[in-house]
């Protein structure tokens, strides 16, 4: 299958759900290829990484607990934070929802008079959908990063936080290189696709004055913000540009600057198996002589502070975006990103996307996951996702109760009427009886059901049922009491 | 035409409120507030046990493996450890903040000081000098935090080679012991750890995307 075949949907109002979104991608040979060769890499240099770390449990033990601080004390340190920022001579803005957000940066792109915008890789912009936004308002966005330019000029979807374009493979990246720079006879070797990226990008560094980035970390205490990044396109775009925006989660603040102590160690690790990221940038508001000088800071809640007033659910916001657990996840490695149908795939994005669209849409994603823990064991952070997911799933079946369309819903008068059956004996072995005589003609010889007729059918698609046995244990136990007589 | 956009106070107002209504349960007083901080539990390891020397050698090991070349010299020998990484260098033209010392800029380059050097200028330079605040050894980081022997940002990062000057004394072991060290937070830094690096194109990682390729260091041994 070429490349681009299907453009991924990643608006979680619109995308299909997840067990219908994952077949193209479960028929895609090539692209689970490509999924599965990334993750094992970044999983070997990661637990090489974490295995050498004597103290890996303590520091996820205070990554956690610094987190949480920051959430429990949230409305404190945010204020903190606008306070030290804006004496520092940054502009602090407040989006409540993407809307805002979007029409908050417009507006300051419109004051700089920028018909040209150059960007570090944020998933934030992509949450609000900022890029096609700036397009249809006349801006043209410059995507830095590489996996972020073979996206953007493949006119495709990231399909995961850390690598975005993990899965697209490098003959995949030559075609469209070749293709939208022009460059007829590039190879595939990842040393020259590189190259031709610092080539292309080096002058739009140089003349495009105006940046959009994202932030890893808000630091309270000092009103700072900080990248962490490998490429230095990140660097590029906090130093070069006269006007610097930053869009940021409300999440995203720590307490203190020695509070990174904790958070670069745990992230590099997680995130790409390195002991520390190549370039990790911090700073503070305007500096006069080093910098953009002009700079301001979006906050954005966009569902936030409702994740925030739930006590289980919280702890997805001490997310810190490392992409560990969709790289540990049986689930996201067969499935890629495109098919959780939001920026957020894998393990967090299964509960983070139904929760910032208030379960109204993603409804489908608190179930794509076995619940095997593994994204909860390796998450730096300690965010218990098997929890969360379980609290979304009795939230989704409690919003399904109460609808009207609910008595037509097969699942739903099932369990009623299993419910029934089950809180009365003589009902119980009632059903065990017609159940043993009516199953009795569906079974084959070895013992087994291999198919069900109509709704049941559905559970013998992918394994079989063992027959009933002819004597149930209640059976044979009153038998032997009557024998022993 | 306005230079700011006009404050929103609603969305600050509601934002807040929201916040706050979302975690009244949990959030401390002022005074609570620096009680819970100070009992956040801070179990991992806050400074090394390497010996000095140990501790340099881990320092050198990492920039290694980083690609950096590394050379080390006495104190009184900086001067010629710098000229001899400018003589192999096959470069002519370097910038160099203005805080560095005069000595370093060996005679017979091409040195260009910055006195608010515009980023092309910089960027026809073929390399750069500076200082470094701190080494951190368990991980190769150089730390730079833009004093005037330092250089400003974008001196570090237009040219292909950066030539460091790290002391011995300054080199920690852990991430930690660097933040002890900060007696104040400082409002730029920039964390160095190998040269820029890729992994976007099938995990292959590609050195030298947008910052300088190639990195060399002079560690100083004044402990």
């Amino acid at each position: 299958m070429s490349h681009g075949s299907y453009h991924p949907i990643l608006d979680p109002t619109k995308a299909p759900a997840f067990p219908s979104a994952v077949l193209p991608v479960l028929r895609n040979p090539q692209l689970r290829k490509n999924v599965a060769h990334a993750i094992d890499v970044i999983q070997a240099k990661r637990g090489k990484l974490v295995a050498e770390k004597t103290d890996w449990q303590e520091l996820r033990t205070a990554g956690a607990a610094i987190r949480a601080h920051a959430l429990e004390n949230l409305g404190f340190y945010l204020e903190q934070f606008e306070e030290r920022c804006t004496a520092a001579g940054g502009v602090v803005h407040w989006a409540a929802d993407a809307a805002e957000a979007r029409q908050i940066i417009v507006k300051l792109l419109r004051e700089e008079n920028a018909s040209e915008v150059i960007k570090i890789k944020t998933m934030t912009s992509a949450e609000i959908q900022l890029n096609p936004f700036l397009e249809s308002a006349g801006v043209r966005t410059y995507e830095t990063d590489l996996a972020e330019i073979i996206l953007q000029l493949g006119e495709d979807e990231p399909s995961h936080i850390v690598v975005p374009a993990l899965h697209v493979n490098r003959s995949q990246v030559r075609e469209i290189f070749s293709r939208t720079m022009g460059l007829k006879d590039l190879s595939d070797d990842p040393k020259e696709l590189t190259n031709a990226v610092r080539t292309y990008l080096r002058r739009k560094f140089l003349d495009i004055p105006t940046a959009i980035s994202g932030a890893n970390f808000l630091v309270a205490e000092t009103g700072s913000v900080v990248v962490v990044e490998s490429e230095g396109n990140g660097r590029m775009c906090l130093t070069l540009p006269r006007t610097m925006i930053t869009l940021a989660g409300i999440e995203k603040v720590l307490p203190r600057f020695q509070d990174l102590e904790v958070m670069l160690q745990v992230l590099a690790r997680s995130a790409t198996g390195e002991r520390m990221n190549p370039y990790t940038s911090v700073w503070t508001g305007v500096k006069p002589g080093d910098g953009p000088q002009k700079f301001h800071v979006v906050l954005l809640d966009n569902g936030r502070s409702s994740i925030l007033a739930k006590k289980t659910e919280r702890q997805t916001l001490r997310c810190i975006r490392c992409a560990a657990c969709m790289n540990a996840c049986p689930v996201y490695r067969q499935t890629g990103g495109h098919a959780y149908g939001s920026v957020y795939p894998g393990p967090i994005g299964a509960i983070l996307t139904p929760q910032l669209m208030e379960l109204h849409h993603a409804r489908s994603l608190p179930y794509a996951s076995s619940l095997c823990g593994a994204c909860y064991e390796v998450c730096p952070v300690k965010i218990n996702i098997p929890e969360v997911l379980l609290e979304l799933r009795s939230r989704v079946v409690n919003q399904g109760r109460d609808q009207a369309g609910r008595l037509f819903d097969p699942m739903y008068l099932g369990l009623r009427i299993a419910s029934l059956i089950f809180s009365r004996a003589w009902l119980f072995h009632t059903a065990q009886f017609f159940g043993r005589v009516g199953l009795r003609f569906l079974r084959r010889k070895d013992g087994w059901i291999h198919s069900l007729p109509s709704i049941g059918g559905k559970w013998t698609q992918t394994r079989d049922l063992r027959g009933l046995p002819s004597q149930t244990f209640h059976g044979w136990w009153a038998a032997r009491k009557r024998e022993t007589k | 035409m306005n230079v700011h956009v006009q404050p929103r106070p609603r969305s600050r107002q509601m934002i807040l409120e929201r916040v706050r209504a979302a975690t009244h349960s949990v959030t401390k007083g002022a005074g609570e507030l620096e009680d819970a901080y100070a009992a956040l539990p801070r179990g991992y390891v806050r400074s090394g046990g390497l010996s000095g020397e140990a501790r340099i050698a881990l320092m050198i090991e990492r920039l290694r493996e980083y690609g950096a070349e590394v050379i080390e010299c006495g104190p009184e020998q900086v001067q010629a450890a710098i000229a001899a990484q400018l003589a192999s260098s096959g470069k002519h033209t370097f910038v160099v903040p203005a805080g560095l010392s005069a000595a370093w800029l060996t005679p017979g380059f091409e040195w260009k000081i910055d006195r608010d050097l515009i980023a092309s200028e910089i960027e026809q330079a073929e390399g750069v000098v500076t200082a470094a605040f701190c080494g951190v050894a368990d991980s190769g980081t150089i730390v730079l935090h833009h004093s005037a022997a330092e250089a400003r940002r974008v001196l570090t990062l237009l040219p292909d080679w950066h030539l460091c000057v790290l002391r011995a004394r300054q080199v920690v072991e852990t991430l930690p012991e660097y933040f002890a060290r900060c007696e104040q937070a400082p409002g730029l830094a920039t964390y160095i750890s190998g040269p820029s690096a890729t992994a976007d194109i099938e995990m292959t990682r590609i050195k030298g995307v947008h910052g300088p390729r190639l990195l060399h260091v002079v560690m100083v041994r004044d402990e």
